[in-house]
């Protein structure tokens, strides 16, 4: 046999790896001839939520190397941020992770108010809360419908987009946006809810009690979904630490960790304390511990934790101030701060600091679809190409925020 | 652990190239120039003895660093000789964080990658390398990672000018 396919040279470079190293070609059933062939999966592919492309290189069925290419979406926010005021920062923050943004103007405020050292009223802690977790019920409802989706079941994502547009509706009343809200501001919340949108919140939590039930049992327990997630893209909790994933990628490998619970902003731990909600873990309930199915029905059970939340706040929310007294132009003592809190896809988290001006020297943004996206040359390797859909829609990634 | 209690801890445990603290302090009344600093205590590190301290922090029992949640850089000044690289990390079981910062002289800007022991560094360090022009000395895959393969400058650095054009492309 000559060696006919040496001149191969593989583009993809995977250092440390030597399983995804190209070795040419191979020989299988005596004379048939397989050879790797790179494939772009994006940037415009529908399974990529966004404008990622994944270069995939594979044996026949077979993933041999994988390498995630972003940077199609990015708009400096991290310069944007050394260059516009403090207050003027918040609606970029909306357009990182865009199925997020309540979460996401949450977690620059309180970076700058951890920096500023103001206290918020207990009104606007309690409307922020609200907020971020109606929020996080509509960005988890946006990944577990088109996860159903990329797999070929079509109806789970209407009902979730059914019930995320009155979520949004919601939203709109509050603040007058769809998605980009600016609506948590650095002090509190812009102006407090309207009369009634309380009681309809309460509506909402009542009919996505019941529906959730049959969200869950439609899909999550559909055999066919559950042969195509099950055992697919296992992460071992030592790979999950390693690569630094936060939020359902890490708790659906089984790892007890959650920033609301154990290291508490807001109001957050006063809510554990009281019972509220739990912290859902995956457990390998239908294959091995950190699949595919544990990751996405991490984030199925988190919202309805979510949903108590919410209820524990509608119960305990009283008449008061909804923003602190600021100047106009603020001027931000000297210092530096970190503060991540816990998005709905890990943790965000936003390293400020600032010389005393009105505008920061640095503003660095560590987003969680950024780092929980390099697992994937680890986990795609020896997979089958059909699975590979699976695995990306499963680490829920918004292009938005990978490319910031 | 508080601050205070990691930081006797790296001390006892002879962390290599752990050279101070810097705590938050408020400013002075009588002086009104003097704010004091807001924000977060972190640790100074020798960017020499860069990867053996996070070794140290990794391995410690006490320390017990499982994750590196961000790794980025500062450019404090157009004028400044240093660069700032920051890295948080956080620890599961002790439930603590830790902001560690080392200053890189701009010239020649070379550091020690932390790829090895923490993974997560390899996508920060890439990102890093290429909005600041710092080197990382032994980086696996040292590509660009948002930026194109051909773009020039580090945008982030302080003294970064915006490109007129890009590929014939009119910035302006």
């Amino acid at each position: 046999m000559s060696e006919q396919t040496t001149q191969y040279k593989p583009s993809i470079t995977i250092a440390d790896q030597q399983a995804a190293a190209g070795k040419g070609a191979r020989e299988f059933m005596m004379d048939v001839r397989t050879t790797d062939l790179e494939v772009n999966m994006g940037p415009q592919h529908p399974a990529t939520h966004g404008v990622m492309r994944i270069l995939i290189r594979a044996d026949g069925e077979l993933v041999t190397g994988a390498q995630p290419h972003l940077g199609y979406l990015h708009r400096c926010a991290e310069k944007i941020g050394e260059n516009v005021e403090w207050l003027q920062y918040l609606p970029y923050t909306d357009r990182y992770d865009y199925l997020s943004s309540m979460n996401n103007n949450l977690g620059y405020s309180l970076a700058v108010e951890k920096l500023l050292g103001i206290e918020i009223p207990r009104r606007a802690s309690m409307i922020r809360t609200i907020c971020v977790e109606l929020n996080r019920i509509a960005s988890h409802l946006v990944a577990f419908g088109t996860y159903g989706l990329d797999l070929g079941a079509f109806t789970p994502f209407l009902y979730c987009f059914r019930e995320r547009e009155w979520l949004l509706m919601l939203f709109e009343k509050i603040c007058g946006a769809r998605l980009t809200y600016s609506y948590l501001r650095i002090g509190g919340v812009f102006n407090d809810a309207p009369p009634g949108w309380l009681e309809e919140v309460e509506q909402f939590c009542d009919v996505f009690d019941e529906k959730w039930v049959e969200y869950r049992d439609l899909l999550m327990m559909n055999h066919i979904f559950i042969k195509r997630t099950a055992d697919i893209g296992v992460i071992t909790p030592e790979q999950a630490l390693d690569f630094g994933l936060t939020g359902p990628m890490l708790r659906g490998s089984g790892i007890d960790w959650d920033l609301r619970r154990d290291m508490p902003y807001m109001l957050y731990d006063e809510i554990w304390k009281a019972g509220v909600y739990q912290i859902p873990l995956g457990s390998g309930a239908q294959g091995v511990l950190g699949d595919c199915w544990d990751r996405v029905y991490v984030r199925v059970q988190e919202m309805v934790e979510s949903i108590k939340i919410v209820r524990w706040c509608l119960a305990n929310i009283e008449p008061g101030p909804t923003i602190a007294e600021l100047p106009k132009v603020l001027r931000v003592p000297p210092g530096e701060a970190y503060v991540g809190i816990e998005n709905p896809r890990g943790e965000l988290g936003h390293y400020l600091v600032s010389d005393g001006g009105k505008v920061a020297v640095r503003c660095r943004v560590r987003g969680p679809s950024f780092c929980n996206l390099p697992i994937l040359e680890d986990i795609m390797p020896h997979t089958f190409l059909a699975d590979s859909v699976a695995i990306i829609g499963s680490t829920d990634v918004v292009i938005g925020e990978t490319d910031r | 652990m508080d601050f205070q209690g990691i930081y006797d801890r790296l001390r006892a445990a002879k962390a290599p190239g752990l050279l101070d603290c810097d705590l938050p302090r408020a400013g002075d009344p009588a002086d009104k120039k003097d704010q004091g600093r807001a924000g977060d205590a972190f640790v100074l590190v020798d960017p020499a003895h860069w990867a053996d301290f996070f070794r140290t922090c990794k391995q410690d029992e006490r320390l017990g660093f499982e994750q590196l949640i961000d790794l980025s850089a500062t450019d404090p000044a157009k004028d400044d000789e240093n660069f700032w690289v920051n890295v948080q990390l956080l620890s599961l079981k002790h439930k603590h964080r830790l902001a560690v910062k080392a200053l890189l002289p701009k010239d020649p800007g070379r550091i020690a990658t932390l790829a090895r022991v923490y993974r997560a560094a390899q996508w920060h360090e890439r990102e890093c390398a290429e909005m600041f022009g710092i080197t990382f000395e032994g980086h696996p895959d040292p590509r660009n990672i948002l930026l194109p393969d051909d773009w020039a400058g580090s945008p982030l650095r302080k003294d970064y000018e915006f490109p007129k054009e890009y590929h014939g492309i009119s910035c302006e």
